[in-house]
């Protein structure tokens, strides 16, 4: 490889975005701490080379707290999202129902999940299943919304199609609503996933025993000597995130590999 | 391919009112007509003339307001449900999720045919379109022409008596239209199918049918019944012969109110 193809490759403005950031940060890192001399400098922007070191130092302990979070999150987010997309079904093939039950589903979104979770941490008095009740709870909303609208979007001349056929009503749906909802149904899942892990760190805060958000809370209340240690839960914290969102796009295409906007790379070649 | 019963259709004063809050249109008003088996017959009219209601009749899409349809002599919903339609629309209607083979397959799926037999059956009908180099495509890399035949091939596939197609060329250029209209008579001539087909060319009508049904707009009527006596098979050289010139003549005099 040479000079002109790392220039033209499309990694490079990635790369070089992100030293760039990396030195601007430790740069206003220093600024802060030494020319400024702004008190809790390192709390505001932390030097990234110490940030690091304590990832080295406390990495075991990271990932096991961030594993039980997201194990959590994730059961959290099946159950959210199997309920969803079932509802979305009975939604779909009864007015009835969606008349029935919609103006509840958007009632529930607006209870603050800020009050929701220690209500729901009181009653069970288990983190576990406080945490994946929270995380269940934010994935269903997107989920049943956009499989919905998914399983509406087809085009009323394939129905007619599949009546031509003389197929029955769940052939209908599982060789035509389904297969057209699949888009419709991941891009519920895309917003969901992320959002159930911070459902789950938000329970933990309410006083769970172990998890990542204990684990910030806990450095959070420690004070300064335990900063590095803070900044280094949010980043995996949102680096969950991030994860979770990556693995919902890498399962859509694998399942869903046929959607326009999968197309271009295929066309490249 | 065989074919058991005879398939006729027959129309006795059908008619067909949509209604809104405010207004009624009758789309169609007392047709009457009989199309024998084994005859390519178009319906033929400007926008509003009530080919494609009447044909989404016969496909038992719809049901008439009045009047009466049989199909080898039972009602069109029977003939529906015995799986005798194979039904092409304007736009192809191709599922994208399915490769050009899976969408040709998808009927074959649902009257529960065994795999190495629904294999046979799709090549078959590949070949019979000259699509079997783009079995494995997915519908959005086709062009329109070679979507519309894959969307013949897929209404071929149960072996339908009748084959029902709503301007299935519309969307196309001319060329390619034309290069489809011989396709499909050397396609209908294999399989033998009763055919209704829609359009609002005169010239495609003449070329395809053994006889064209001339409707009329604002109500939807029957105006006239013109025997198209060109013989078969019929060459894209007869386009340019008096007869066909004479043949279009009497179809644009015969239409009424337009």
């Amino acid at each position: 490889m040479n000079v002109q193809n790392v220039l033209s490759s499309r990694y490079f403005p990635v790369v070089v975005w992100v030293f760039g950031l990396l030195v601007v940060w430790e740069f206003s890192s220093w600024f802060l701490l030494h020319v400024v001399e702004a008190s809790m400098a390192q709390s505001k922007i932390p030097y990234i080379h110490e940030l690091v070191y304590t990832f080295t130092q406390y990495g075991y302990t990271l990932f096991v707290e961030g594993k039980a979070t997201f194990s959590n999150a994730a059961i959290g987010f099946l159950l959210g999202a199997t309920l969803g997309g079932l509802l979305a079904v009975l939604m779909s093939i009864s007015k009835w129902i969606e008349q029935l039950t919609f103006p509840y589903a958007i009632a529930s979104q607006m209870i603050p999940i800020l009050g929701l979770a220690p209500i729901v941490y009181g009653i069970f008095r288990d983190e576990q299943i406080a945490r994946i009740l929270i995380a269940g709870y934010i994935t269903f909303f997107p989920v049943a919304l956009n499989m919905l609208r998914g399983l509406r979007s087809v085009d009323p001349t394939a129905v007619e199609l599949m009546y031509s056929f003389a197929a029955k009503p769940w052939m209908i749906y599982w060789k035509l609503r389904f297969p057209a909802a699949l888009p419709g149904l991941f891009s519920g899942l895309k917003i969901a996933a992320p959002l159930a892990v911070t459902g789950a760190i938000l329970v933990e805060l309410m006083g769970a025993q172990n998890g990542i958000g204990v684990l910030m809370l806990r450095n959070l209340y420690y004070g300064p000597s335990h900063n590095y240690m803070f900044w280094s839960t949010v980043i995996v914290g949102a680096f969950l995130g991030v994860v979770s969102y990556l693995l919902i796009s890498l399962i859509e295409r694998i399942v869903a590999p046929w959607q326009p906007d999968f197309r271009s790379s295929g066309g490249d070649d | 391919m065989s074919l058991v019963n005879t398939p006729e259709i027959k129309l006795e004063r059908v008619s067909m009112l949509y209604q809104t809050d405010s207004t009624e249109v009758l789309a169609v008003q007392d047709v009457t007509l009989d199309i024998k088996q084994g005859e390519f017959v178009s319906l033929l009219g400007p926008s509003g003339c009530g080919k494609t209601t009447l044909l989404r009749i016969m496909a038992d899409l719809i049901q008439p307001t009045n009047g009466e349809i049989k199909v080898a002599g039972e009602s069109a919903r029977a003939a529906r449900l015995a799986q005798k339609y194979g039904i092409v629309f304007q736009s192809p209607v191709l599922y994208d999720w399915r490769k050009v083979k899976q969408n040709i397959n998808l009927p074959l799926e649902m009257i529960g045919m065994k795999k190495s037999e629904r294999e046979d059956r799709v090549n078959a009908l590949l070949e019979l379109v000259g699509l079997e180099d783009f079995k494995e495509k997915y519908p959005w890399q086709l062009s329109g022409g070679m979507q519309q035949r894959v969307a013949i091939a897929r209404a071929l596939a149960m072996e339908p008596e009748i084959l029902l197609m709503d301007e299935p060329f519309s969307a196309l250029d001319e060329f390619t239209r034309e290069h489809l209209n011989e396709e499909l008579l050397s396609i209908w001539s294999k399989v033998g199918s009763t055919v209704v087909f829609v359009t609002h060319s005169i010239s495609e009508s003449i070329f395809l049918s053994d006889r064209v049904f001339v409707l009329s707009p604002h109500p939807g009527r029957l105006s006239s019944v013109v025997d198209i006596t060109l013989p078969r098979p019929r060459t894209q050289e007869m386009r340019n012969s008096p007869e066909f010139f004479q043949l279009i003549a009497d179809i644009r005099d015969s239409f009424e109110g337009v």
